[in-house]
Order: C-alpha cells, then sequence, then structure tokens
C-alpha cells in the first residue's frame, strides 16, 4: 500500500530534521539518566544535554522509555 | 548541574565485601524498583498483566552487571530505574506487538509513494510539492536498500524500533543506525539536486 500523505509528511519531517551528531538509541541510554535528573529539579536543559532530547523526538522506544521512568520516578518522589 | 556528581554510596554497599550490607542493599533497591515500576508501567501498552517482581529481579541482574560503568551522573537510584523501565518496557512491548503482521508493508511496496494528480490544482505551490516528492521517490528507489525502506515504513506505521529488529534480527541501535543513515541520503540527494531542507520545508508548509 502506498504512503498516505501524513507518512510522506512524517517522512519529510525526518529527512529534513537529521542531524549529523544525532545520538543513536545506546548513546541516548547512556545520558537518560542524568537527563532525567534534570526534569526532575525542574531545571533548564544545558546545551550539552539536548542532544539527548533531540534523539526523543525522533526515537518512539526511547521516548516511551522516558515517559515511563518520569512516572516512576515522580510517583516515587511524591509518596 | 553539568558538573554534578551524585555522591550516594549504593555502589559501596551493593559491592560490600560483607554480604549482610549488600543483602540489605540490595532488598532495599529492590523494593525502590519495584515501587516505581509498578506506577510507571501500570496501564502502559493497554493494561497488560505484569509481574513488577519478575521484571526487576532481571533488572537487577544486569545492574549489577554494569555497575562499574555507572559515572554519578545522576543518582544511582535514577541510573537503576532507567535500566528497570528498559527491562520492563521491552518486555511489554514484545507482548503488545508479537500478533502484529508486517506483511502489508514488506517487499518493493513498503516506501510507495503516489504523486497527487495536479492537472486539478492550480499551478504554484501544488507543482512545487510534486517536484518534491519526484525526487523523494527516485531517491527512495536509487539510494535506501530494502531493509532500509522496511525500516523507514515500520516507523511510519508507529511500529516501536525494537519491535522492527526483533522481526529482522536485528538490534535496536542497528536499526536506529540503518534509519538514520538513510535520512542522511535522502538529504544529501536533495540538496544534490539544489533542495536544501530549509526549501523543503518552506514549500510543504506553504502547500497547506
Ligand atoms: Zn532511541
Amino acid at each position: 500500500m502506498a504512503l498516505s500523505n501524513d507518512q510522506i509528511d512524517s517522512l519529510i519531517g525526518m529527512v529534513t530534521s537529521v542531524a549529523s551528531d544525532e545520538l543513536d538509541c545506546d548513546g541516548c541510554f547512556g545520558r537518560i539518566a542524568e537527563f532525567a535528573e534534570y526534569h526532575l529539579a525542574s531545571k533548564e536543559i544545558p546545551e550539552a544535554m539536548k542532544v539527548v532530547q533531540r534523539h526523543l523526538e525522533q526515537c518512539l522506544c526511547c521516548k516511551d522509555e522516558f515517559n515511563a521512568l518520569m512516572k516512576g520516578l515522580e510517583a516515587i518522589d511524591s509518596d | 548541574m553539568a558538573s554534578v556528581k551524585f555522591n550516594d554510596n549504593w555502589v559501596g554497599r551493593l559491592k560490600n565485601e560483607d554480604a549482610e550490607v549488600r543483602d540489605s542493599a540490595l532488598d532495599e533497591l529492590r523494593e525502590f524498583l519495584i515501587r516505581g515500576l509498578s506506577r510507571s508501567l501500570n496501564n502502559h501498552y493497554g493494561n497488560r498483566k505484569f509481574n513488577p517482581e519478575d521484571i526487576v529481579q532481571d533488572a537487577l541482574i544486569k545492574i549489577l552487571d554494569k555497575i562499574d560503568t555507572f559515572e554519578h551522573r545522576s543518582r544511582f537510584t535514577t541510573w537503576a530505574m532507567t535500566i528497570a523501565t528498559r527491562v520492563g518496557i521491552s518486555e511489554l512491548r514484545r507482548r503488545h506487538c508479537q500478533d502484529l503482521s508486517l506483511e502489508g508493508i514488506s517487499g518493493d511496496e513498503s516506501l510507495r509513494i503516489e504523486l497527487p494528480d495536479t492537472e486539478q490544482q492550480p499551478a504554484g505551490q501544488a507543482m512545487d510539492r510534486q517536484v518534491v516528492l519526484q525526487r523523494l521517490r527516485e531517491l527512495i528507489e536509487s539510494a535506501l536498500s530494502a531493509k532500509q525502506k522496511f525500516a523507514i515504513r515500520g516507523l511510519l506505521e508507529g511500529l516501536p524500533i525494537e519491535v522492527i529488529a526483533d522481526r529482522t534480527d536485528s538490534n535496536r541501535n542497528a536499526v536506529y543506525k540503518l534509519v538514520h543513515d538513510a535520512r542522511v541520503k535522502l538529504k544529501e540527494g536533495f540538496q544534490q539536486s539544489g533542495m536544501a531542507a530549509e526549501d523543503i520545508t518552506a514549500i510543504l508548509a506553504g502547500g497547506e
């Protein structure tokens, strides 16, 4: 089946947004705990950590895991 | 915060020579992770039944295995939770997606683009979109491998990378790299035709 218009737009978004310094999933995972601490402390994400943010915008798996991680940690913090 | 080191004593306790100290740290960590996962994975992937204790047992093995790679850039418990969350979600994701069929998106058709009929549309913006799509179609055919097409289609269908990796006997990081390389090739192909990323974005935004 051919791609829908929405899928074509998503594909073009994937192409135009690609950056050479993107983290892969392992790279993202290696820094996600540190990234989570900024979120938990409601601190501004420093420039050097923005690659993590960009990976999460591209990767459904890592984004899903990050959301679950935050849900668990925030629940424990508020106990 | 960039240079902050988190100096809790978990590593020292978990690697302690005294078995009693180790066991008590392990029990405490286990209890922490079960509490966290009970909240984070509850209702995940359609409320699938899961046993946090089993997941935590697997996660603890991984955590102890990797403990020497912990760099104190976060609290130890935060780091341990990232591992446990990944173990848990991977398991739920596999169960959730095991019945999905990928048949419809494999083969030569996996990234087929049908060009819209521009005769019915005003010239100008619609035409520009047509040019972008025509070039995209050519680039997909000339620059991408069958694996790359399949992986990208899977993502566009909303499948997690991990599921695509399972179905292609690969791993998640390799699939991410495969897709990343495909995105770079397509972007470079556009650039070689004189279409910069900003131009393409502007054309498509203007066509809406
Ligand atoms: Zn990822």
